[in-house]
């Protein structure tokens, strides 16, 4: 649990920068997506509890993991989708418009 | 190419301090006994009062089954928005064609393919699985059928028309199972609070509405990525 804190912080700042550096759209589309996978990642982190089974109670038990998180989970991982889907087809649009992927040119190209 | 430069490193020191920042931000929520009010109820009393095995498909389609309504309208709009977004025509960007070596043996995996996602959508109460994980398989079947034997095998038996009925009849059969709360006396999506059938744990049918939903969200979710992935592959 420890560990992974910073693997989520490192994959935030990896996917901010490359949203903030990268020039071609399919990139920046990669580094949100790389956002939202360290997101799932962290959801996953606050939910684990040592020695904690899965959420699956068919058994005798003594600790569980939080169920709350990874239910939020899988609804995050559906937005995901949804948004990647959403900006590839926005991407397909703009190349079709303007012929670049750059995303200073379409900038320059406003009209 | 100077400020290029000095574009990069700005953001690289500004990333770092927002790395540093999220870093302390997740020890501090970590170093703290939070106390676990909800989960714990969820754990403590989910099966007695749900009938479901599975707590975190008793946290989506019964304890907080509206945010599961939104996340299906989530996927609705998007795909209605790429398929609207997207050019109508019937041409593929998919040209390759694979060797029948490759079509015999993704004939031979797709039976088996549904019947795992079947299992995963009518077991969502009582193992891992639940509506979404079986509709992301049904979506990955069309994926590889698209793959394998080409765009127009795929849109002569399903194209995007019939595929958003389906998706329609789930979204509509979702909405419809939420009413069934209002009938029993209780709130929209109501289930186990006005006790819809609760059966015995453990069984197939128990879980009161929990099974039906799962199909519903699963011919959702299923037909909603096939409609975005049939969307984003078609070219003009």
């Amino acid at each position: 649990m420890v560990l992974v804190f910073p693997a989520i912080a490192v994959l935030i700042s990896m996917g901010i920068y490359a949203v903030l550096t990268q020039k071609n759209m399919i990139r920046i589309i990669i580094g949100i997506s790389i956002v939202e996978s360290a997101i799932i990642l962290l959801l996953g982190a606050i939910a684990y509890i040592p020695e904690g089974v899965a959420p699956i109670l068919d058994q005798p038990y003594d600790t569980v993991v939080d169920p709350l998180p990874q239910a939020l989970g899988l609804t995050a991982v559906v937005i995901n989708a949804s948004t990647t889907a959403i900006m590839l087809a926005l991407v397909i649009k703009l190349y079709n418009r303007y012929q670049t992927l750059d995303i200073h040119e379409i900038r320059k190209l406003r009209g | 190419m100077k400020k290029i430069n000095f574009d990069k490193v700005f953001s690289f020191i500004l990333v770092s301090l927002l790395g540093l920042f999220i870093l302390r931000v997740l020890y501090s929520v970590a170093g703290e006994e939070a106390a676990r009010f909800t989960a714990d109820h969820y754990i403590n009393f989910g099966v007695e009062e749900t009938s479901a095995i599975n707590i975190v498909t008793a946290i989506l389609f019964d304890y907080r089954a509206f945010d599961t309504l939104g996340e299906a309208t989530v996927i609705f709009t998007a795909a209605s928005v790429v398929a609207l977004l997207l050019p109508r025509h019937e041409a593929s960007m998919l040209k390759t064609e694979f060797t029948p070596v490759v079509q015999q043996s993704i004939a031979f995996v797709l039976p088996f393919l549904w019947i795992i996602s079947i299992f995963l959508i009518a077991y969502g109460h009582l193992s891992p699985g639940g509506g979404f994980s079986g509709g992301v398989i049904i979506s990955a079947i069309s994926i590889l059928i698209i793959f394998t034997y080409g765009y127009r095998y795929m849109t002569r038996r399903f194209n995007v028309k019939k595929l958003s009925l389906i998706e329609d009849i789930g979204a509509l059969a979702f909405l419809t199972i939420g009413l069934a709360g209002i009938i029993a006396g209780g709130t929209f999506l109501a289930n186990s609070q006005v006790g819809i059938y609760p059966g015995t744990p453990g069984e197939l049918l128990s879980g009161g509405l929990m099974p039906l939903s799962n199909f519903a969200v699963a011919a959702k979710v299923g037909t909603g990525l096939s409609v975005i992935f049939l969307s984003l592959a078609r070219e003009d």
